[in-house]
């Protein structure tokens, strides 16, 4: 294309050449950005549909079977399990993180000393991956020389030294801590960025009518905390559906599926099973779920604006 | 900072005329809450630090220790562990992998991303809001992950720095993009107009008069960037096969599977080698860290 424009344009004059290359020179701009992002994860996201018709184990010839693998979704058991998992994953790390962060961020926001100490602390998990954090805890939560064990028997709660990890009843529940631990310091130094935004001026006028602090705390600072309080939520929400390594690392799935989320389904269909295309099609399960809390997020955004 | 003292003294200003005796009381409540808010904090803190810390320590007793032993501190410096992690799993390899692929998507986040983003917050264009928008909806959406090797096998970019670099970056882009182009936008148009009536073309306009002043978005995008790809264990499962390409986090999880059973102590010190020096330049920055790795979701 590009070509062809310069010859046609080569004796006409400078200005209409620039002109043209005026208009598209914007996208000459994003171009290579826009390239590396379609070919990496627009290409999958698209190209994903074609594998997602197909029967292929990645070696032999793929044959086409329509929406069978579609179909398939309905019957497989542990889709339903995994996404009743994630659900659950999600409202117990988003209320788990909210609760904590907020109420950190309200005790720091009072100005404590060694207010950066803890905020330093509370975030360093942050900057650990998942695999030294999914490690570690895989030992803290060892039910015979793990220090949480460790620390239940000597204060004579031995009722609490749980197989934490083998157990079908709690081990999500202990992977959801987990999850909570590595991020409440990263959403509590959010929402003090929230707090710092809202006026002094509101407090005194507050405090001149008589209003208490619970009061305060209810009329002014929560209503005003509300899109970073957006934010948080549908971080984590998102956070929640994703999820891979913590489960993957820690339990991969199991104890019986216990653990099994969405995307270790995937990952384990695709590269345990090769069921390539049944793979490809259960992504876009979660794909739905995922793009509906973005569309969320995009919605209530968009109202505090109007606000 | 104003805020705190005007909160302070509503209970003050009431309890003055009040007798002494109740004063006391007052000082002593004012000062048991504060207490009480620093147990708190200190508990919640605690449960950050300690483990990590106890990871340290654990990482320098014996097998036996680790399992006799288990809260207190090591009896001795024993350094095995460190020895044994280093050689079997092969940690200098890995951690000069990483450090390939981090700085490989740091540098092509920024050159890519910056650029997009100054014609974002500069320019008018017809697909403009269209592109935001594929971005915005795509962006935190899951990467199939068939799909994803599929195209990797077929580019032959499995076992490469280069697919992993690829891969890592393309998922940085879009917010990336939206930093920078939220920087630009403060940057006054009077600049670059100042910049082209002194005959640069938009480019170098770009690259000599706005760049140099945006070490702020740089900084932010590669912060987020380097933390990110030198964390990834996702791409480096998938796309990796030959074990002198490993990156850190995917080493540590092979020897954790490997040796996680019989030798605790070596677990312990290859998750130190892998999360100190991190830690460290976390510490050192940590300003930056902070409102680097918090600027996607602070920007509102």
């Amino acid at each position: 294309m590009a070509s062809i424009t310069t010859s046609v344009q080569r004796d006409s004059p400078r200005g209409s050449w620039g002109f043209r290359l005026g208009k598209l020179s914007p996208y000459l701009w994003i171009l290579p950005a826009l390239v590396l992002y379609s070919v990496f994860k627009l290409g999958p996201l698209i190209g994903g549909l074609v594998l997602s018709v197909l029967r292929w184990d990645g070696i032999e010839d793929p044959v086409f079977v329509g929406l069978q693998n579609f179909e398939r979704i309905f019957s497989d058991d542990i889709v339903g399990l995994a996404l009743t998992h994630n659900v659950l994953y999600a409202l117990g790390t988003v209320t788990g993180k909210i609760v904590l962060a907020l109420f950190l961020a309200l005790l720091l926001n009072q100005g404590m000393r060694g207010r950066a100490f803890y905020r330093t602390s509370l975030f360093m998990p942050v900057v650990m991956s998942f695999v030294v954090i999914s490690i570690l805890w895989s030992w803290l939560y060892n039910p015979d020389f793990g220090l949480i064990n460790s620390l239940f028997k000597s204060l004579g709660l031995d009722f609490l030294a749980l197989n934490w990890l083998g157990d079908t009843d709690i081990a999500l529940g202990a992977l959801i801590i987990v999850d909570i631990w590595k991020w409440y310091g990263f959403h509590m130094v959010i929402f003090l960025a929230g707090l710092q935004t809202i006026p002094v001026e509101l407090y005194e006028a507050a405090r001149i009518d008589g209003a208490s602090n619970r009061q305060q705390l209810r009329y002014i600072t929560l209503p005003l905390l509300k899109p970073v309080m957006v934010v948080n939520v549908t971080l984590s929400l998102a956070g929640a559906f994703n999820v891979f390594d913590i489960p993957f690392i820690m339990t991969q799935g199991g104890p019986a599926n216990a653990t099994m989320v969405m995307a270790v389904h995937i990952y384990l269909r695709g590269f345990k099973f090769y069921r390539f295309g049944y793979s490809a099609a259960l992504n876009y399960v979660l794909l739905v779920i995922v793009t509906l809390v973005s569309a969320l997020q995009l919605r209530l955004m968009s109202s505090n604006d109007g606000d | 900072m104003d805020k705190i003292n005007v909160v302070r003294q509503s209970p003050l200003t009431r309890e003055d005329q009040s007798d002494p005796a109740s004063k006391l009381t007052v000082q002593l409540s004012k000062l048991l809450p504060a207490l009480l808010r620093h147990a708190i904090l200190i508990f919640f803190t605690a449960i950050i630090l300690y483990p990590v810390l106890w990871m340290v320590f654990a990482s320098f007793k014996t097998p036996g220790e680790v399992i006799s032993n288990i809260w207190g501190l090591p009896t001795s410096l024993n350094l095995d562990s460190y020895v044994s992690a280093w050689a079997r799993a092969n940690l200098g390899t890995a951690l000069l992998n990483s450090l390939f692929v981090s700085v490989g998507t740091v540098a092509l986040v920024v050159v890519l991303s910056s650029i997009a983003g100054y014609a974002f917050a500069k320019f008018q264009f017809r697909f403009r809001a269209l592109i935001l928008l594929i971005f915005i909806f795509t962006m935190q959406a899951p990467t199939p992950v068939i799909p994803l090797y599929v195209l990797f096998v077929k580019l032959g970019l499995t076992d490469s720095y280069l697919g992993l670099i690829l891969g890592t970056a393309s998922g940085g882009i879009p917010l990336s993009i939206f930093i920078f182009q939220a920087y630009f936008q403060s940057i006054p148009s009077e600049l670059r107009e100042a910049a082209k009536i002194d005959g640069c073309s938009e480019l170098v306009a770009f690259l000599r008069v706005v760049m140099p002043i945006s070490g702020p978005a740089v900084a932010t995008v590669a912060i987020l960037q380097f933390v990110g790809a030198w964390n990834d264990f996702f791409l480096s499962l998938l796309l990796i096969r030959s074990p002198e390409m490993r990156t850190v986090p995917l080493a540590l999880q092979v020897f954790f599977y490997e040796f996680g059973r019989v030798e605790w102590n070596s677990v312990f010190a290859a998750l130190s080698i892998g999360t100190i020096p991190m830690c460290i330049l976390y510490l050192v920055l940590q300003r930056w860290f902070i409102q680097g790795l918090t600027a996607g979701s602070l920007k509102g």
